[in-house]
């Protein structure tokens, strides 16, 4: 009862609890697609490739406001992503090596501005750091409101184009056999990538966007075989994650707020592989046992098994 | 100047396909490509692995922009008669995990004539699922496409562009592994569709077939070999022109 | 040594102990097996370093490759099931891993000397202070050791395995049937990345270690196809990152991870845009003069196309090329100027004619030959 006193009255826990339950929302839907289409590990670059846009909006703006560095990071995620597509297409680089290219290269470029901007800034560290680990316990009202703007509207463009982004994930040529322009909406599902990505920073951090783009498609996966109910369940799921990992972290003190998500979000995630009903593995060791049963109870019975 | 003359557009061609040369990277994979397809034919795209019958079929479509050269789909451009067109891709180049069931990708074959936003309803609904039944895979609406077989897919595929409705249909190697009675119901459908007054434009592999299945035929390798009615054009000559003279024992076979 | 040296130093033997199993990771598409590694130690570097009461290096790295082996046996584990992709199993549990670790050390190790930031960035600053001391005696920097041996045993490993690693990375196949065991070789390739990673880790943080195993074997292999160039290219090319990071790190005041990271980056950049071969310029120069050929070629196959045939003369008129062929009139202008100065084309009341020279020119260009020659 308590906790949901807290959760009503208490500033940095309502912040913090709506920053993470926002932020698995978004990222789980939005996830989900990039799972789909083969593009799981993006969200892994992008994020990374998002610091050093936090550090230029900084140095440019000299402004702390969250959604200034937010853009500055989302521009960075941006070039990160098309580099990383251009690279791909005209060389003999594969992906996976482009992914770790960008990744660990922008990320590089961003320590050493971070770094940078901490010396001339002397006492002050500008705050930029606690996007490297996410620091949800900064949050204010603000920010909550920042996301919930930003995740509303990438929401809404989901479910206002569901049927052409559905089709694009999984048959992009015959969508553009119908006329639709298959790159520019191609362009618009990976953007939404990018803002829930811009969401997470500050919550979760850079380190862990990766899990939170990944897990909750993935869990909701084993539940339906149904797109739509995939994605609600994805939404929930990464909701859910946050909102509870957000608590536990607050109410548990010591408890890094990423970190507590992310390893939410992991248990609904196995608990899912294991336990789904018809995906989930005990699912199938019990049909599997079942029909070993039968057909040894067929051969018993003298029948041939069919 | 010389005479302004027109290509002579053939009245009666569904696809008319003029100097097209396409290439990717600036590697030509199809080179200066002449032809026509006769409105109610059943047209077979003959060529070898690589010949370019996926890209002359992507090319016709829009898919892939032309380096030189122009096509025409019943006088006007592609982009202008996307109605008129259906498209069955490679079965190869979707992934059948997709969370997805087979009503649900047929219906995908109606989001062209619904347009932007607009939700498929009951209509369009009824209409996938009577392409299914067509197809005969009606009792199979609501299964994961995950567990269909290979023959049950395709048909699938098909029972899409059916509902789409078309006068001209494109089909990117239907036959490719699918089962005996798929093969059969698939070929049955292709000439009942031709039957009522469409055009089909089928890639296909099996020489040894085509003579059955189709009355006209195209033969390329990166540059068209020859094209027209089945009889005239499927020669040993003209496919050993096509494949090399490797082929040319299968081919005697085919055109006994 | 001054300090400087000793930094210097470890991110030179730190480069190219990295850069080889950078090289194998690469052309087996397994880069981003080094993030996952990478992050996912943390756990078993801070229970060793627990079980030992103190940052002992020995019992981290223990741990901290234990953890690394967890990680990738749980990978393929996740994989095994089939419900989840080799990228979507990565990107679950490295993270999961690393957040074990985070709270690990908030929660019950707090007294465990380990900045969280030196995780992700390093502290090779500090690497002259943190000497090797056996029995009293100081043998020098640590770092300098473990880097010295990490690369020997990269050398040697590597030296050893050549043959098996390159022929199971080009042919798995025949790996198989020559008798040698693929997956026995795989696992081996990840031991050697997992121990690099754990031996780096320690000296220059995660995002180095993923930055120097990728970044300068890709620089490489923009710029090489031959493997062994590659290994020793990469190398090269680390060790050169390491000293104009250091040199950057120091101009502007910036962590040294991050300016070796950048310097590696931008070399990857230079490469990218003037390898001779793969470069981006390279191959739009390419692209131009092949669009020239490519379009004298069209203009040649066009006329020989309809020539003895009905239209042949609308077909060849000035006029109609341009837009037969889809160019603008200068265009036409220019290749059809091109191909008369090679005789290929002669210009003739408004139409263009092949000459014997173009129609031979066309002949060698294509299948087309053994069509018309019949
Ligand atoms: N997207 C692409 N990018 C580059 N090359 C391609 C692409 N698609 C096809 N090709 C190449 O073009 C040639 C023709 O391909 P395709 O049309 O698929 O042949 P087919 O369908 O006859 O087997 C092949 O050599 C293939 O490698
Ligand atoms: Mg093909």
């Amino acid at each position: 009862m308590s906790t949901l006193h807290d959760l009503i009255f208490d500033y940095t826990l309502r912040n913090v609890a709506l920053g993470g339950m926002l932020l698995g929302i978004v990222a789980g839907v939005l996830g989900a697609f990039a799972v789909l289409r083969q593009q799981a590990l993006l969200g892994d670059s992008l994020s990374h490739a998002a610091l050093p846009g936090i550090c230029i909006a900084f140095m440019i703006t000299g402004s702390r406001e969250s959604l200034v560095l937010l853009i500055g990071a989302g521009i960075a995620g941006w070039i990160g992503t098309w580099i990383l597509l251009r690279t791909v297409n005209a060389t003999k680089l594969s992906e996976d090596t482009m992914l770790g290219v960008v990744l660990s290269v922008f990320f590089g470029v961003g320590i050493l501005l971070l770094t940078y901007i901490q010396q001339t800034n002397n006492a002050n560290q500008a705050g930029l750091d606690k996007y490297l680990f996410g620091q949800a316990a900064s949050l204010i009202a603000r920010d909550v409101w920042t996301f919930a703007i930003l995740g509303t509207a990438s929401l809404a463009i989901v479910v206002l184009f569901y049927k052409e982004f559905k089709l694009l994930s999984f048959d992009p040529e015959f969508l553009a056999s119908l006329g639709l322009p298959q790159r520019r909406l191609d362009l618009a599902l990976t953007s939404l990538l990018v803002v829930a990505v811009m969401i997470g920073l500050q919550t979760v951090g850079v380190v862990l966007m990766a899990a939170m783009v990944i897990g909750p498609g993935t869990a909701a996966r084993q539940w339906t075989d149904n797109l739509r109910t995939m994605l609600m369940l994805s939404g929930l799921f990464g909701g859910l994650a946050g909102l509870i990992g957000a608590v536990i972290s607050v109410q548990a003190s010591h408890l890094p707020t990423g970190p507590s998500i992310i390893l939410t979000l992991t248990i609904i995630v196995v608990a899912s592989i294991l336990f789904a009903p018809r995906h989930g593995i005990v699912a199938e060791w019990w049909r599997n046992r079942a029909r070993r049963a039968a057909f040894q109870a067929a051969l018993e019975s003298g029948e041939r098994p069919s | 100047m010389g005479t302004k003359m027109q290509h002579p557009i053939d009245e009666r061609a569904a696809v008319t396909v003029h100097d097209l040369t396409v290439a990717y990277r600036e590697d030509p994979v199809l080179w200066d490509i002449d032809l026509s397809i006769p409105t109610g034919s059943l047209t077979a795209i003959i060529g070898p692995n690589g010949a370019g019958k996926s890209t002359l079929m992507k090319a016709i479509l829009g898919l892939v922009p032309p380096a030189a050269g122009t096509v025409e789909i019943f006088g006007h451009t592609s982009e202008r008669q996307r109605r008129l067109v259906g498209y069955v891709p490679q079965r190869g180049s979707v992934d059948w995990q997709f969370p997805t069931n087979a009503l649900d990708v047929v219906t995908m074959g109606t989001y062209g004539q619904l347009g932007w936003i607009r939700r498929p309803g009951k209509a369009e609904k009824q209409r996938a699922l009577a392409a299914l039944d067509q197809m005969g895979m009606a009792d199979f609406a609501d299964r994961q496409i995950s567990q269909l077989s290979g023959g049950q897919q395709q048909r699938v595929f098909l029972a899409r562009a059916l509902v789409q409705d078309a006068q001209l249909y494109f089909m990117d190697e239907p036959f490719v592994g699918v089962d005996a009675r798929t093969e059969a119901a698939i070929i049955e459908l292709l000439k009942s569709l031709r039957d009522h007054g469409k055009t089909v434009v089928v890639v296909h592999h099996d020489l040894d077939s085509a003579p059955n299945y189709f009355d006209h035929v195209v033969l390329l390798n990166v540059q068209k070999i020859a094209s027209g009615p089945m009889a005239e054009t499927f020669t040993t000559e003209n496919i050993e022109r096509t494949y090399g003279p490797s082929k040319s024992a299968r081919t005697k076979v085919a055109a006994s | 040594m001054t300090s400087g040296t000793v930094i210097l130093l470890t991110g030179i033997l730190c480069a190219m102990a990295c850069a080889l199993p950078g090289t194998f990771l690469i052309l087996r598409r397994m880069a981003m097996m080094t993030d996952a590694i990478s992050h996912a130690i943390l756990p078993g570097l801070v229970f060793g370093y627990w079980l030992a009461n103190s940052p002992n290096l020995l019992v981290g790295a223990v741990g901290a490759t234990g953890a690394a082996i967890l990680t990738v046996s749980l990978v393929e584990a996740l994989q095994r099931t089939r419900r989840v992709g080799g990228s979507e199993a990565m990107g679950i549990v490295f993270p999961a891993m690393f957040a074990l670790g985070t709270i690990l050390i908030s929660r019950y190790f707090s007294n465990v000397h380990l900045d969280t930031d030196a995780i992700l960035y390093g502290n090779i600053e500090f690497s002259a202070f943190e000497r090797l001391v056996i029995g009293g005696d100081d043998l020098g920097p640590q770092s300098l050791w473990v880097m010295s041996i990490l690369l020997i045993v990269n050398i040697g490993v590597l030296t050893l395995l050549y043959k098996e690693l390159k022929i199971s990375t080009f042919d798995p196949a025949l790996t198989q049937s020559l008798g040698f065991n693929p997956i026995l070789i795989h696992y081996l390739l990840m031991l050697l990345l997992s121990i690099t990673t754990v031996g780096a880790f320690t000296a220059v943080g995660a995002i180095l270690v993923v930055a120097l195993v990728i970044v300068p074997a890709a620089t490489a292999y923009l710029l090489t196809d031959r493997l062994i160039e590659m290994m020793v290219g990469s190398a090269i090319i680390g060790a050169l990152a390491a000293i104009g990071g250091y040199w950057l790190a120091m101009w502007i005041d910036g962590s040294i991870a991050g300016g070796i990271v950048t310097m590696a980056g931008l070399f990857f950049a230079l490469a990218l845009l003037f390898s001779p071969q793969q470069g981006l310029v390279a191959q739009r120069r390419q692209a131009h003069l092949n669009r020239q050929r490519f379009a004298l070629d069209m203009l040649v196959m066009h006329l020989y196309t309809h020539e003895r045939t009905a239209d042949e003369y609308s077909e060849s008129s000035l006029g109609h090329i341009g837009a037969a062929l889809h160019w603008n009139p200068d265009q036409a202008m220019r290749t059809i100027g091109r191909a008369v100065d090679r005789g290929m084309v002669v210009r003739a009341n408004g139409n263009v004619v092949l000459t014997e020279q173009g129609r031979h020119y066309v002949q060698r260009l294509s299948v087309m030959d053994r069509v018309r020659s019949e």
